[in-house]
């Protein structure tokens, strides 16, 4: 692999979670809202995709639908989709608070998970859905790694000024007041469970277009593609950031797949070599987290430049 | 003759089967518009308790609340707030996260609290007067050289303060004060005496409860005292300062009569 791989697997991948970490970081660091179940609005959006643009089942085929759609209807139904179950997941448990809403949105994706595996009627179950359909950039005479390097850019620029405009306004002053003090906000006649449910679905719909575009760039979906792992990986990009910032989200989450997609091109001469490899970049990543838990770089950098 | 702005009707609150307010009838008194009601009473006569059951926090057990003629009983805070309720803490509750000016604009209903005004960024039209409004109120109660500053470096009284400018904003029907003088120093106490005394001159609906009685005593209409959660007089500060059972409640036996 060389620099500019690398680099453009850095921007395809860091960009595509980067959506995700922007929308958990307006849920949680300015919602108050732990949601541990990240991952599952990912595969709404991914299964959403593959289903409304692939061909209908043929052969051994053991998925029901498809609607052999255009790509955009795709993408469209993968927001709606992720805002879908955005709405049947978060109507009966925003109530809960802290803990018990991020065991119940983990519970919530781990139901999803195991319905992916176990219903094959919805996408072949443990198998996936393989050759997802995607538009080819051919047309616009880009390669294919930077037109979807560069549409996961765009993606999170658009999620981030979107997210940008919201919490500017007044709209993002009211959810400030809820997460730091509901019996107050009450007081002045603010509606929590409309403004966290709001949150909660409107964070939920670039997560599905995400989800949408990765199905796109990996041409694969699976549920082993869709596991609590990604919600971790996300949540850390976060802390890594940093919280309450959209530039620190961004950073964070660059940070971290830099560095896996580094180790990743790293070549290696033998299996044994790259057994050892991969056990040494789970201490390393191991160490490295601590070290910048320790100094918050990123939440350190961005704030000099806010107070410059 | 005035309307009752809010009329609380033989109501009942147990708190795992003491009742903490009610007695065997029930609390009930009225509260006519424009009136300054003293709510007062021993520690543990039920004061906030009855300031709870009004604005929502706690829901009685049994009997109604009344606001403006609307049953309070299937109404949430917020709902009750948004009806013209508003009310202070007893210990200051502010946003930290948020600066002072906007921890007093936020008590406005501002419409760029909707979702679709927010992004279509029409709010800014409105924005420019909810600042006007919540600075004028900021300097009404002497806040106004800590506008731009972080609510953490605020004192208790001033946290006071801002409390009630934050309600002031949304211009309430009825305005409940909880012991706005606790923790705040003696010139800022006769700062929120004349504030108090100008609320009520403009018409509003006020009811403070109070342990300091020399500073309600002065500037209240009408004294409502509670004692063990049930009505033990009410009148005329000057009537209640004669009232026997209050003397008695309040300094015990030995000084009635």
């Amino acid at each position: 692999m060389n620099l500019v791989q690398l680099f453009l697997a850095v921007v395809m991948f860091g960009s595509l979670f980067s959506v995700l970490t922007l929308s958990l970081n307006l849920q949680y660091a300015r919602g108050g809202m732990i949601n541990f179940g990240t991952v599952a609005y990912f595969a709404a959006g991914a299964y959403a995709y593959a289903i409304v643009t692939q061909e209908p089942p043929s052969g051994l085929d053991q998925y029901l639908v498809g609607l052999h759609g255009p790509w955009w209807a795709g993408f469209l139904a993968a927001g709606v989709a992720s805002m879908a179950f955005a709405v049947l997941t978060g109507w009966p448990t925003l109530r809960l608070r802290g803990e018990y809403l991020a065991l119940t949105t983990f519970a919530f994706a781990e139901m999803l998970h195991s319905l992916l595996v176990n219903e094959r009627r919805i996408g072949n179950g443990t198998v996936g859905l393989a050759n997802v359909e995607r538009p080819d950039p051919g047309s616009l005479g880009l390669p294919d790694a930077w037109a979807y390097a560069g549409a996961a850019f765009l993606l999170m620029l658009a999620t981030a000024l979107v997210f940008r405009r919201l919490l500017a306004s007044p709209y993002g002053r009211a959810i400030d007041a809820v997460r730091d003090d509901e019996t107050a906000a009450e007081a002045i006649g603010k509606d929590i469970a409309r403004l966290r449910f709001e949150v909660f679905v409107i964070s939920a719909v670039p997560i599905g277009f995400a989800g949408a575009l990765y199905a796109m760039i990996t041409t694969l979906v699976s549920p082993d593609l869709f596991t609590a792992e990604v919600t971790f990986f996300v949540w850390i990009a976060l802390v890594l950031g940093g919280e309450r910032t959209i530039l620190g989200a961004v950073l964070g989450t660059m940070a971290l797949v830099g560095f896996q997609e580094l180790v990743r091109a790293f070549p290696f001469e033998s299996v044994r070599a790259a057994e050892i490899a991969a056990a040494g970049e789970d201490i390393v990543t191991g160490i490295l987290f601590i070290l910048i838990l320790r100094w918050q770089p990123f939440e350190a950098m961005v704030k000099r430049r806010a107070a410059a | 003759m005035t309307r009752d702005l809010l009329v609380v009707d033989r109501v009942i609150k147990r708190f795992g089967g003491l009742k903490a307010v009610g007695g065997d009838d029930g609390l009930s008194f009225t509260v006519p518009e424009g009136t300054f009601l003293g709510l007062i009473g021993p520690n543990g006569a039920g004061k906030s308790t009855t300031f709870n059951l009004i604005s929502g926090v706690l829901k009685p057990d049994e009997g109604k609340v009344l606001l403006d003629g609307v049953d309070l009983a299937k109404a949430r805070a917020s709902e009750i707030a948004a009806l013209g309720l508003g009310r202070t803490f007893q210990t200051p509750r502010a946003f930290p996260s948020l600066s002072v000016l906007d921890n007093v604009i936020v008590g406005a209903d501002s419409a760029g609290e909707r979702v679709g005004m927010a992004f279509s960024g029409r709010w800014r039209d409105s924005e420019g007067a909810l600042r006007d409004k919540a600075a004028a109120v900021l300097a009404r109660v002497g806040l106004s050289e800590r506008i731009n500053d972080h609510v953490g470096s605020l004192s208790g009284g001033e946290l006071r303060m801002l409390e009630v400018a934050r309600q002031l904003v949304r211009d309430p029907k009825i305005l409940l004060l909880d012991e706005p003088t606790a923790g705040v120093d003696p010139s800022l106490q006769s700062k929120l005496s004349n504030i108090l005394v100008d609320l009520h001159a403009e018409g509003r609906t006020l009811i403070v409860v109070e342990h300091n009685l020399h500073f309600l005593l002065r500037i209240a209409d009408r004294v409502v005292v509670l004692q063990n959660g049930q009505l033990l007089s009410q009148g005329t500060p000057a009537e209640i300062k004669a009232d026997e059972k209050v003397i008695t409640a309040y300094l015990g036996a030995d000084h009635a009569a």
